[in-house]
Order: structure tokens, then sequence, then C-alpha cells
């Protein structure tokens, strides 16, 4: 019955309960289920129920994680991994702003390219990986390549969809109080479009850290993908969390980076 | 309408002719030894070898293949995340229990645990199940979730005055009013089911389009590596499409208060 009120409570109320009550208690219960996952995943092989071989344990994870960050070179695949990340993701926005701006304002632009982009932006472009491989070699080239393509394209679309969908009142305004092209370009469009932007960077952050480490494990001679390979192949399954967790860590800071920033865009859009 | 429908035809026309454009010029910029074949091959090779492949029978084999782990993975996602999403969506506590996983799966790449599952499942088919699974999951869960949560507080408080339970408010209010979200959220995972399945594919498999381009690849046989790309690339757009015309199919049952 309290479940049916929640949805059907009016604004207000639900307000009051949100302020007040939620917060505290949400967070208390995803503390709990985290710690009872913990607990599980800690006394489930000394129970016998899974083997502890396949899945190590917290703590084991834990002392691993010492261990990674003091002796096992964590720092030079990191940078390694690092680099092929800033590289293809700084090259996918340097192509993509001006590419979706001239999308965006062009209609004969869009309908010739946004077939081809479309279709790219939908297919996985991790498949283009093996022969990224045949032209650019195993060293940082391909992956580099391979984070472009996976950033690219939801920053266009989202840039161009930013761009397209300016409010045509604004539009109309600032033209009758005799802005040149240049200043709805500069004062309407790049402002309106900036939070499609930033969702198209959020959107990107998450393929070009996939296409970091799927670049990694394919073929590589270091880097955090690297590593994630060969502690798999040894069964080293606490090493293998310890940087699956770093890959994960790396990639929620990231996204939730974006996010703020383009929370406050959009605030400071509303004002 | 009738506008709409040129807007439409006219998106049409011109985005074929880019894609011809795009084959033209790949084939001259070979033919004119602007580019090595080696790299990039040419159309009218990769069409020539997919004719060869598709009579030898081992598109139909890669293809069934990679379809097979496509409709088991998301076939499994859209039943988990569907209940997970219902569950989630309708009961306050059981979404905050959920949340901390969720956003943990959605912010870790999912393919980072690819030799974990290797060492649980093995290689091959049952792996690469799983991670197409979970790279599924995320977008269904998270649409079924909002679809829920959005329920029309209308539309539900006037259930509930002619004296609808809170089972009957599910069945008939929630429910389908969150259709097409969920079909959004299916559309999304139709995409993401197939990148984890041929992801998965690329690193280990007996049979499959993304084991082709892998095998292939590792032989520099651009040419027939091409022909499973071309097939990949088409089989997402096609999908996808598929997804979105079932989409705009079950727009109508939308209940949105703010339209």
């Amino acid at each position: 019955m309290r479940s049916a009120e929640m949805t059907a409570e009016p604004a207000e109320a639900r307000q009051l309960s949100f302020s007040f009550l939620r917060p505290s208690r949400s967070a208390a219960i995803g503390t709990v289920a985290v710690i009872a996952f913990l607990v599980l995943w800690q006394i489930a092989p000394g129970m016998g129920w899974v083997n502890g071989r396949f899945t190590s344990r917290p703590t084991e994870v834990f002392l691993a994680a010492i261990d990674v960050f003091k002796n096992d070179n964590f720092l030079f695949h990191a940078r390694i991994s690092l680099t092929e990340f800033f590289a293809g993701f700084i090259l996918a926005i340097v192509v993509s702003i001006p590419l979706g701006v001239l999308l965006g304002t062009s209609k004969i632009a869009r309908y010739l390219i946004d077939p081809p982009l479309m279709a790219l932006y939908i297919a996985p472009t991790l498949v283009l990986l093996p022969i990224m491989v045949i032209w650019l070699g195993i060293d940082m080239a391909p992956k580099i390549a391979v984070v472009f393509l996976g950033a690219v394209f939801p920053i266009v679309l989202n840039t161009m969809a930013g761009m397209s969908e300016a409010d045509p009142r604004f539009l109309r305004m600032a033209r009758s109080f005799g802005a040149s092209k240049f200043d709805i370009f500069t004062r309407v469009l790049v402002p309106g479009s900036l939070p499609a932007l930033l969702t198209g960077l959020r959107l990107a952050v998450g393929r070009a850290v996939l296409g970091v480490i799927v670049g990694e494990l394919f073929v590589s001679q270091a880097g955090i993908g690297y590593q994630l390979n060969l502690y798999g192949s040894a069964m080293r399954i606490d090493r293998l969390l310890v940087y699956a967790l770093i890959v994960s860590a790396f990639g929620y800071t990231l996204t939730v980076l974006v996010r703020s920033v383009e929370n406050k865009v959009r605030d400071w859009r509303s004002k | 309408m009738i506008a709409e429908l040129f807007y439409r035809r006219q998106a049409l026309v011109l985005g074929t002719l880019s894609m011809i454009g795009i084959v033209v010029f790949w084939q001259i910029a070979v033919d004119t030894g602007f580019i090595n074949p080696f790299f990039i091959s040419t159309p009218s090779q990769v069409a020539a070898e997919f004719i060869t492949q598709f009579e030898d029978g081992s598109v139909a084999t890669n293809v069934a293949a990679t379809l097979y782990c496509f409709a088991w993975s998301l076939g499994l996602a859209t039943v988990v995340g569907i209940i997970l999403g219902m569950l989630a969506g309708w009961f306050a506590d059981v979404e905050s229990a959920l949340e901390p996983f969720i956003w943990f799966k959605y912010s870790a790449p999912t393919v980072a645990f690819y030799p974990l599952f290797v060492a649980w499942l093995g290689y091959g088919t049952p792996t690469i199940i799983a991670i197409a699974f979970l790279f599924a999951l995320t977008p269904i869960y998270a649409n079924t979730l909002s679809g829920i949560k959005n329920t029309d507080r209308d539309l539900a408080r006037a259930a509930r005055s002619f004296g609808a339970r809170p089972l009957d408010i599910f069945l008939r209010v929630a429910l389908p009013g969150s259709v097409p979200v969920m079909i959004a959220g299916l559309r999304l995972g139709v995409g993401r089911a197939l990148t984890g399945v041929v992801v998965a594919e690329l690193f280990g498999a007996n049979a499959g389009l993304g084991y082709a381009i892998t095998y292939y690849g590792q032989l520099m046989q651009t040419t027939k590596m091409m022909v499973s790309i071309v097939i990949v690339i088409v089989l997402g757009v096609v999908l996808t499409q598929i997804l979105s015309f079932l989409e705009t199919k079950t727009d109508s049952w939308r209940v949105d208060s703010s339209r």
C-alpha cells in the first residue's frame, strides 16, 4: 500500500518525504546492501558454497591492492593506458565539435553525413579493432584509434542535436534585434547547445574507457588491459579484480565529473 | 503528415546518395593507387568475397552463431532487467538496495571482467552470453525503472478513487504506461548486446562474426575480414531499426501527462 501511495501522492507530499526521509533511508539501505554483499562474498568460499579460487575474497582483494600499488609497476601501466585514453579522447573532441557544429547548422550537410554517422554510432565500432591493428601495429596507435572511434560519434551527434534544436523563439528575437549570423552563433547557438555537448562527452567517456580496455585486452605489451589479461590467464583473481576496480573507479569519477559540470550548465542556463 | 513524409524522403535520398558516394570513393581511391588495397580491400572484392563466403555457408554459420548468443543474452537481459526494473520502480527500498550495484555496473567497463568470466565459465558461448547480458542489462533496467516510477499520478489517483487496489494500479496503469519507455530501453539494449557478443567473440570463440574478424585479421586477409565487419554494421542498423519501428508502434500507448 505504501508504495502505491508513493507513486500516487501529490507533488508536495513527495517532496516532503524526499527532503526528510528518503535520502538517509535510501543511503542506509544502499550501504546495508553493499555490506551484505561484501560479507557474503567473504564467507561464501569458507562455507564451501563457491570455490575461493574463482571468486577470491574482499580481504584478499584489499591486500592485493596494496601489493599492486607497491610493487607491480602500477604507475607505468597506468600511464600507458591514460596516454591512450587522453590522446584518443582529445583527438575525438578536436574533430567532433567542429563537425557537430557544421552538421548542426547546415541541413544539407546533415542529410548527407547523418546516415553513415548513425550507422557507425549504432554499430559496434570495436569491430574495427582488428583492422586498426593491421593498419597501425600493436603499440598505442590502434588503441588511440579505437578510443577516438568510440568517443567521436556520441559527441558529434549530441553537438549536432544541440545546435539544430535551438529554440526558434530565441533565434527570431535575436534576429529582430539585428543580431548578425556570427552573433547568433556565439550568443544563442553555442550556449544553447552546451548541455547537449556535455551529454555527448559523458556518453563518450564510457565508450572511450571501454575502447582502451578492449584494445589492450586484444593485443598489447603493456597497460591496464595487458595486466588484466595477464592475471586473468594466471588465475590471480584478486589482482584481476584490483585492476578491474581501478578501471571502474576511473570511469565512474570521470562520468560523475562531467555530469556535475552538465548540471551546473543546465542550472546556469535556466536562470 | 505529408510534409513529414517529404522531409523523411529527402533525408532518405540524400542519405542513400552519400552511402553510394562513400562506396564509390572507396573503390576509386584504391583503383587509382591512392591507398594500398592490402589495408582496406575494395568494395568489389568484398562483394565477391561475400558471395564466396555466402555460397560455402560460412556467412550463415557465423551469423547464426552470433545471433544465437545475441538472442540468449538479449532475452536474459530483457527478463532480468524488466523484473528488477519493475521491482525497483514499484518499491523504493529495492531501488535503494540495487542502486550502488547498478552504478558500479554502469561505470565499470564490463569487458574488464572478461578474464574472470573465462575463469568461471570457460572459453566460448557461455562467456560470450554473460558479457553481452551485462552489456544489455543496464539500459533495459534503467528504462523500466523510470517508466514505472513516472506513472501518471492523475491516472493512478483516478483509478484509486474508483476502488483500484495497488495491484490493479500496477497492472492496469503503471505497466501499460511504461511499455514505450521499456521498448526504448530495449532498443538501446539491442545495440549494446550486439557490441557485447561481437567484442567477446573477438577474444575467444569457435564461430561467429567477431571470431571471423579476429581470425582473418590474424591472417592479415583484409577482404575476408571486411565481409564480417560490414555484416556486423548492417546487423546493428537493421536490429536497431526494427526496435525503433516497434517504439513508434507503441508510442500511442504513452500516457504522458506532460503532453
